[in-house]
């Protein structure tokens, strides 16, 4: 657990970087500072590890004041990943990992051996990137080996200010997952800084909204956040397609899917024409004897055909789109619905096989019954946002 | 002022180079010490001054204005005033050649230290280096391109200064040109002459080839400001 309490940063020359915070990170979670340039975050980083000293209050890691500890020891347990990696030209990849256990005492053919564990577990072959020098690699890849030297004391807390700004887009997005999933094994309290509120989102398990002059406008969940922001300036700052994003968090298990549009293809046109009549549908679902998607039958065309052929005879349209609502959340079943020709998307199982069909009405439902259920959460005495 | 005939051959004795051996490599040995020891010291006294120098900002400008103010005296003239101290001994030469070398080697450390990125320097002070194994296993290590730049002027233009304190007395190459020009015998001038650079060129190769091995990560990387001085400066 890290605490801020009441810091204040006041620089030299009078500007005030942080004023007043008090945030507590929990273990285990990923808290990221997000918040507009020069609003302090970079500051609020380094006071964790006293690259920063505080002008006022106190910065407690594990209920213990930092400015108590030898500021050497506090850091080799706190790893740091900085934009411009840092790294050290003059070391090879696998000496710069080993450049914490190195300091702490041990042996190097240890350190070098731990390094390559961790260039395994970033995602860089050792035996082609060991022996390289960091200006032999991509952006991508020395900000991975910026992580692996970080983790490599396996220091319980790991500091990243904004790690992952200066590399392409897609490549951000690779190492961003790369970070979800190491997360998920090492369990580490990160504190991630950014100004990209969308980075934020995908990664924070918790995300501080800085207004300018170093004060917290809001500590939440990324869920609400975007279902609730606290005031103006953090709607705003997440962003005009805030409800869109926010269906990311909402499981697309809640949707109704409809099941009576879903035919074998066993069945005569006179019965899918009843069916589709009945429920008022346009189109219907025909499926295999596995009860895998073949197509889309329009009900329309259906009544041109002979009345006992079936449908595994007619034309049919592509299925178009498939989610899965265990896994895929309501912003999939959205993206899934709107992109198919029939205005229609096919829920399926993980062995494929149909759950039922979208329309844009039961996604509106949907969307509607989960943002009330966390809105209802999120603000438990009632009353508007 | 001087008056050496430039002409070809007929001019040139080979013959002279074998039989005066014994004289000719005693004199180029004493060159050579003469250009490497001002240098060597120079590095030693360079490297905690140009380092206190970063340290401390406001002690830099002072530094390089002494510097610069010491390199701009003309050496014959420095000479004739340690005469009175020091007589006519090697020390009465080495002393302002070391103070040469220091005029170019204060910046070349400077420029080396402050060559180490702000994020580099960060990081490695993040990771728990105290201040002293950061300048140790960081910093130093990264000056060292632009240090030995530094070190090769200071050989160079210490071998080509050297040959002045036959002036004084002092054994070196000049001998050669003093000699050559009071008998009115280029062949010995040339022999002087080649022989200077030669030496300068020998150093100079050997530095650039110790700066590779020891830098194997510089390689196919242009690190730092290029050595504050071209060649040695003319006419002093
Ligand atoms: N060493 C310093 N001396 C004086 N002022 C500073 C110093 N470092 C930062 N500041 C100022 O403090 C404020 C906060 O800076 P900080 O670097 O923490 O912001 P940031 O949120 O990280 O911004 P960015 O997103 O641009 O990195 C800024 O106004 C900045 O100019
Ligand atoms: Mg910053």
């Amino acid at each position: 657990m890290i605490t801020f309490d009441g810091v204040t940063k006041r620089y030299p020359d009078g500007t005030v970087a942080v004023d007043s915070l008090n945030l507590d990170i929990p273990d285990g979670k990923i808290m990221v500072l997000v918040g507009p340039s020069g609003c302090g975050k970079t500051t609020t980083l380094r006071m964790i590890n006293r690259l920063v000293e505080p002008s006022a209050g106190r910065v407690l890691l594990d209920g213990r004041d930092v400015a108590d500890a030898n500021p050497s020891r506090l850091r080799r347990g706190i790893g740091y990943v900085i934009q411009q990696t840092g790294l050290f030209p003059h070391r090879t990849v696998e000496d710069n990992i080993a450049t914490v256990p190195m300091l702490t005492g041990r042996k190097k053919a240890d350190a070098r051996a731990r390094a390559r564990e961790l260039m395994e577990l970033v995602g860089l072959d050792p035996p082609t990137m060991a022996r390289r020098y960091p200006h032999q690699l991509s952006g991508g890849q020395q900000q991975r080996v910026g992580v692996a030297r970080a983790l490599a004391a396996d220091p319980p807390v790991l500091l990243m200010d904004e790690p992952f700004s200066a590399v392409d887009p897609i490549v951000r997005a690779a190492l961003q997952d790369e970070l979800i999933g190491l997360q998920a094994r090492l369990h580490k309290t990160v504190v991630l800084v950014t100004h990209d509120v969308e980075e934020a989102i995908k990664v924070g398990d918790l995300v501080a909204v800085f207004r300018p002059g170093g004060r917290l406008a809001q500590v939440d969940s990324p869920e609400r956040l975007l279902g609730a922001p606290a005031d103006d300036y953090v709607r705003d700052f997440v962003g005009f397609d805030r409800g869109i994003r926010r269906l990311s968090f909402f499981r697309a298990v809640s949707l109704d899917l409809a099941t009576d549009s879903v035919l074998p293809a066993a069945t005569t046109l006179a019965d899918a024409i009843t069916v589709g009549k009945r429920a008022g549908e346009p189109w219907l679902l025909v499926v295999g004897g596995d009860r895998k998607p073949l197509g889309w039958a329009a009900v329309a065309d259906l009544e041109s055909g002979p009345p006992d052929a079936t449908l595994a005879g007619a034309d049919l349209a592509p299925v178009g789109h498939t989610f899965r609502p265990e896994a895929d959340s309501l912003r999939a079943a959205l993206d899934a619905t709107l992109l198919s020709r029939t205005e229609r998307a096919v829920g399926v199982d993980d062995g494929g096989q149909v759950l039922g069909t979208t329309s844009y009405e039961r996604l509106r439902d949907a969307i509607r019954a989960a943002e009330e259920a966390a809105d209802r959460a999120a603000d438990p005495v009632g009353g508007g946002r | 002022m001087l008056r050496i005939r430039l002409a070809g051959d007929a001019d040139m004795q080979w013959s002279w180079i074998p039989q005066n051996w014994s004289i000719i490599w005693p004199y180029t040995l004493d060159n050579l010490l003469l250009g490497l020891v001002p240098p060597l010291i120079g590095l030693v006294i360079a490297l905690p001054v140009g380092i206190a120098c970063v340290a401390r900002r406001w002690l830099y400008p002072p530094v390089l204005s002494l510097s610069s103010a010491i390199y701009a005296l003309p050496s014959l003239a420095l000479f004739v005033v340690l005469i009175a101290y020091t007589g006519l001994g090697n020390l009465t030469v080495i002393i302002p050649l070391t103070l040469f070398s220091l005029c170019v080697l204060i910046p070349n450390v400077v420029d080396g230290l402050r060559s180490v990125s702000e994020p580099v320097r960060q990081a490695a002070t993040a990771m728990g280096f105290t201040q002293v194994r950061r300048l140790v296993q960081v910093e130093l290590p990264l000056a060292v391109p632009v240090v030995i730049a530094g070190l090769r002027v200071a050989v160079v233009s210490s071998i080509s200064l050297a040959s002045l304190g036959q002036l004084i007395g002092v054994s070196s190459l000049g001998y050669f040109f003093i000699d050559g020009l009071q008998r009115d015998f280029p062949t010995e001038i040339y022999v002087g002459l080649a022989l200077t650079i030669l030496l300068a060129v020998l150093c100079d190769v050997i530095l650039v080839v110790s700066r590779a091995l020891l830098t194997p990560w510089a390689r196919g990387r242009r690190i730092g400001p290029s050595p504050r001085l071209a060649w040695p400066v003319a006419g002093r």
